[in-house]
């Protein structure tokens, strides 16, 4: 049996008294599309930081493609292309520039950097302006070149931390484009996003995180499974405000599924009179 | 007509300052004060912060000893002047205040900081509190300080001598202090604004470098004028005098000596001249400042939009001899972002800047001219150390223009020692770069220095610079400071950084003092080169040490280097 693509045992994160990821343990096929949900602040990006190497984790291990991150990170970093939540672009560069340098960060000589250059610059609709420099990008094109740059080696597995965050509807259409070739060549896909519409559409397999831990993971399938088979089992979830459950023949929406496993937000009581 | 001009300048000032105190405007100061007051307690939160707030403190009392040092002389300069009834002369103080509150900023950009009113734009801030706000936050800097309190001490030097002088005098040099914040802040708001575009930088750049070649001028026009006339001290003052007496501080000064002498008419129209300069640069701050609130952008991203599309082809990274690929292409990134800011290469240019400064004297004035001019074969030195000294700032802040890019540079498959060999390689390459042209700069303006004493400089580099890039890489892992390359003075450097490199700089010349020093034992400066080339192998050495251990630094400190410089 191939090993997974992803797998984390016991991966706990403390920062202080704060446990911010405790004992969550991931299973990500090879070949998958797979999406890392969670509300604010439950520990979706220090987990993708941990599982990256731009953070350390205080216990557990890491192992990516069947390689322990802790004991050989390089080789690991190799196989893998991330877009961290701040882009990691160098503004002072133009975008040819910088992937000229991630390319040959990555190893690419000379030849093979600028060719690829070229043509991710063109995939992404970005070479219009050769000379327009990173930090005059607009949001969304400083999105697709982290993308670009994420992808320029060839890596096996994908990160994405909000991949989707402010990008219009045509950037985003790009950038999709993109994933599903790379998912359509046998890429592995882990991405954390709010867009439930968009996660639900791309992919296949889905891990919720809720407060640090692992709440739910497996394909969509078998959360609806789980989440209906609940509901059955306590009907009175329906009335705490997490939305009416879907009429017979009808499926559970990914946000549905997302609203049931970690609770839906309270209205708040007091009223803001004052914004009129 | 002196009454009336007077009320004029305070009916002005009052009508600007009112709407600034406002119960609004008020309440924004305060709570532009409170938040950086809470900016500065959530700092001592970290240890960084702490050692920074440590740092600071050491740092401000070695300026509070040079301003109190400065003052008392300055000031027993002036009781001497006014004592002795040559009141004209406190020209000369008022000059080194003038030339020291100017220069000092642009000279050594680490102490400075300017806040980044942009972000107040967003407010609903009127301009006159937008202009107060930047006027005040950028005038909290060490050479107003000092300058204030140099002047104050002049105040008071005239105060014991003549005390009837004292409440005029106070007056004056109040508003030559107002004059020189004014001054200071315009000068570094229109730098600004030339450095952050590429032709307005190349028409300073041509500038510089007019003012560079002009100055071949001086020997041969000096030397002319210096056979028909006494050279010496009198002769430069008697020169200079006319000319000086309409700029700031003569201005400032006459007005002082007049009243001293009772022609108070005369006094008035000086001060009147005095306050005509202060309106001028107020008003050229003010157009600065307006562009800026107007939502002024300076990004040359719509020139370059403009620019007709260029066929896309391949553009090959550099392939630097012998270079491993992810150092070359750190190599390539670090000279591209410096070739891409401004300000960076107005500080690099700066030793080229001192050289000319030092340079400006007659040259046959005997003991008045220029020392460099007396001891030429200390240029190329004396460039050289301050071409090193000024690279520090790039040097120990070795990701601080990265910001949040640092993340890349954990995620990829390159051991770190790689991208700081990189970082250490663009920088080394400037230098040489920066030693040519202080070496040609020091052949054209002085003499070319002889090879003794180049062989001996140039091997002190050696000994110098892997010193400071080793401590630099230490730096820049546990003292790290997000700066923008594209903005001028708006960055202090870490304070821990600057008390580190003091330091630090001190061992270099106390080292480099001994070296030179044993040299002169054995009456041979030849013997100084050998010398700093043993220096150098133990230098390289623990260079190389800190560089094999660069790697498990930055693992054990990522997490505080990608939240210090990925922060907005």
């Amino acid at each position: 049996m191939d090993a997974p693509a992803i797998s984390t045992e016991g991966l706990t994160r403390r920062f202080g008294e704060l446990v911010a990821v405790e004992d969550v343990n991931l299973r990500v096929a090879a070949g998958q599309f797979f999406g890392f949900l969670g509300p604010n602040g439950a520990g979706k990006s220090t987990t993708i930081k941990m599982l990256t190497g731009l953070l350390a984790p205080t216990a557990g291990r890491i192992q990516i493609l069947g390689l322990d991150f802790i004991a050989k990170p390089i080789a690991v970093k190799r196989q893998i292309g991330v877009v961290p939540e701040g882009m990691a672009l160098f503004g002072r560069l133009t975008g040819s520039e910088y992937l000229n340098f991630v390319g040959r960060m990555y190893g690419l000589d000379r030849q093979t950097a600028a060719k690829r250059t070229a043509e991710l610059l063109d995939f992404m609709q970005l070479a219009d302006e050769p000379k327009k420099l990173v930090a005059d990008y607009s949001h969304g094109m400083q999105k697709k070149l982290a993308l670009a740059a994420a992808v320029i080696h060839g890596p096996k597995i994908l990160f994405l931390d909000e991949p989707f965050e402010g990008v219009d509807a045509v950037a985003s259409g790009t950038l999709k484009a993109m994933l599903q070739r790379m998912i359509a060549r046998g890429a592995t896909i882990f991405l954390t996003s709010h867009v439930l519409e968009i996660v639900e559409r791309l992919c296949s397999h889905v891990a919720i995180i809720h407060r640090g831990r692992l709440v739910a993971q497996g394909s969509l399938e078998e959360l609806r499974a789980g989440v209906e088979a609940q509901a059955a089992a306590v009907q009175p979830v329906a009335a705490m405000g997490n939305g009416p459950l879907p009429s017979p023949g009808e499926k559970l929406t990914l946000e549905q599924i997302f609203l049931r496993t970690v609770g839906g937000a309270r209205v708040a009581d007091q009223e803001l009179s004052w914004l009129g | 007509m002196a009454r009336l001009s007077v009320a004029w300048l305070n009916m002005a000032w009052l009508s600007f300052m009112t709407p600034v105190f406002s119960p609004d405007a008020r309440g924004q100061f305060a709570a532009i004060a409170r938040v950086r007051w809470q900016l500065f307690v959530n700092s001592l939160h970290t240890l960084h912060g702490r050692w920074e707030m440590v740092s600071r403190i050491f740092i401000g009392l070695v300026f509070a000893l040079g301003g109190l040092g400065g003052a008392l002389g300055l000031g027993a300069a002036a009781w001497t002047f006014v004592s002795d009834g040559s009141v004209a002369w406190l020209a000369l103080p008022l000059w080194v205040v003038f030339l020291f509150w100017q220069l000092f900023p642009l000279t050594a950009t680490a102490f400075t900081e300017k806040l980044d009113s942009s972000n107040l734009l967003r407010f609903p801030l009127s301009y006159r509190s937008y202009f107060l706000i930047c006027l005040a936050y950028g005038s909290f800097d060490h050479a107003t300080a000092l300058g204030s309190l140099w002047l104050l001490g002049i105040t008071l030097g005239i105060g014991l001598a003549d005390p009837a002088l004292f409440l005029w005098a106070a007056l004056v040099l109040l508003t030559f202090a107002i004059f020189n914040i004014l001054l200071a802040r315009m000068i570094f708001a229109w730098l600004e604004r030339w450095l952050a575009q590429r032709r307005t930088r190349e028409i300073l750049g041509i500038l510089f470098f007019l003012a560079l070649i002009s100055l071949q001028l001086i020997g041969p026009l000096t030397s002319r004028f210096g056979e028909r006339t006494r050279p010496g001290v009198m002769h430069v003052a008697r020169e200079f005098s006319p000319a000086q007496r309409l700029l700031p501080p003569g201005l400032a000064a006459e007005a002082i000596a007049h009243t001293f002498h009772g022609q108070f008419s005369t006094a008035l129209s000086f001060f009147v001249l005095l306050c005509v300069y202060g309106m001028v640069i107020l008003w050229l701050l003010n157009l600065r400042l307006r562009a800026q609130y107007l939502g002024e952008n300076l990004s040359e991203a719509a020139a370059r939009a403009a620019s007709p599309k260029t066929s896309q082809e391949l553009r090959l990274g550099w392939n630097v001899l012998g270079l491993p690929g992810s150092v070359a292409a750190v190599f390539e990134k670090e000279l591209r972002y410096l070739s891409r800011s401004g300000p960076m290469l107005f500080t690099l240019i700066m030793p080229l800047f001192v050289l000319l400064v030092l340079r400006l004297g007659p040259a046959n004035s005997g003991r008045s001219g220029s020392f460099l001019l007396r001891a030429p074969n200390l240029a190329f030195p004396i460039g050289a150390a301050y071409a090193l000294l000024l690279l520090t700032n790039l040097v120990y802040n070795n990701f601080g223009a990265d910001g949040p890019g640092l993340q890349l540079f954990f995620a990829l498959p390159v051991p770190f020692k790689n991208i700081v060999l990189g970082k250490n390689l663009a920088h080394m390459a400037v230098l040489t770069l920066e030693l040519v042209l202080v070496w040609l700069a020091v052949c054209l303006m002085y003499r070319p220095p002889s090879i003794d004493v180049t062989l001996a400089t140039l091997a002190a580099i050696l000994f110098a610079a892997p010193a400071n890039f080793a401590a630099g890489n230490l730096l820049s892992i546990y003292s790290p400071k997000k700066i923008d390359y594209g903005t001028f003075g708006r960055q202090r450097a870490s304070q821990t950084t600057v008390l580190a490199s003091l330091g630090i700089q001190i061992g270099i010349v106390g080292l480099s003092a001994l070296a030179l020093f044993i040299s002169r034992l054995y009456g041979s400066f030849w013997l100084a080169a050998p010398i700093f080339l043993g220096l150098a192998a133990l230098a390289f050495a623990g260079y190389a040490l800190v560089l094999s251990r660069v790697d498990r630094m930055t693992l054990d400190r990522r997490e505080t280097l990608i939240s210090e410089l990925g922060r907005a």
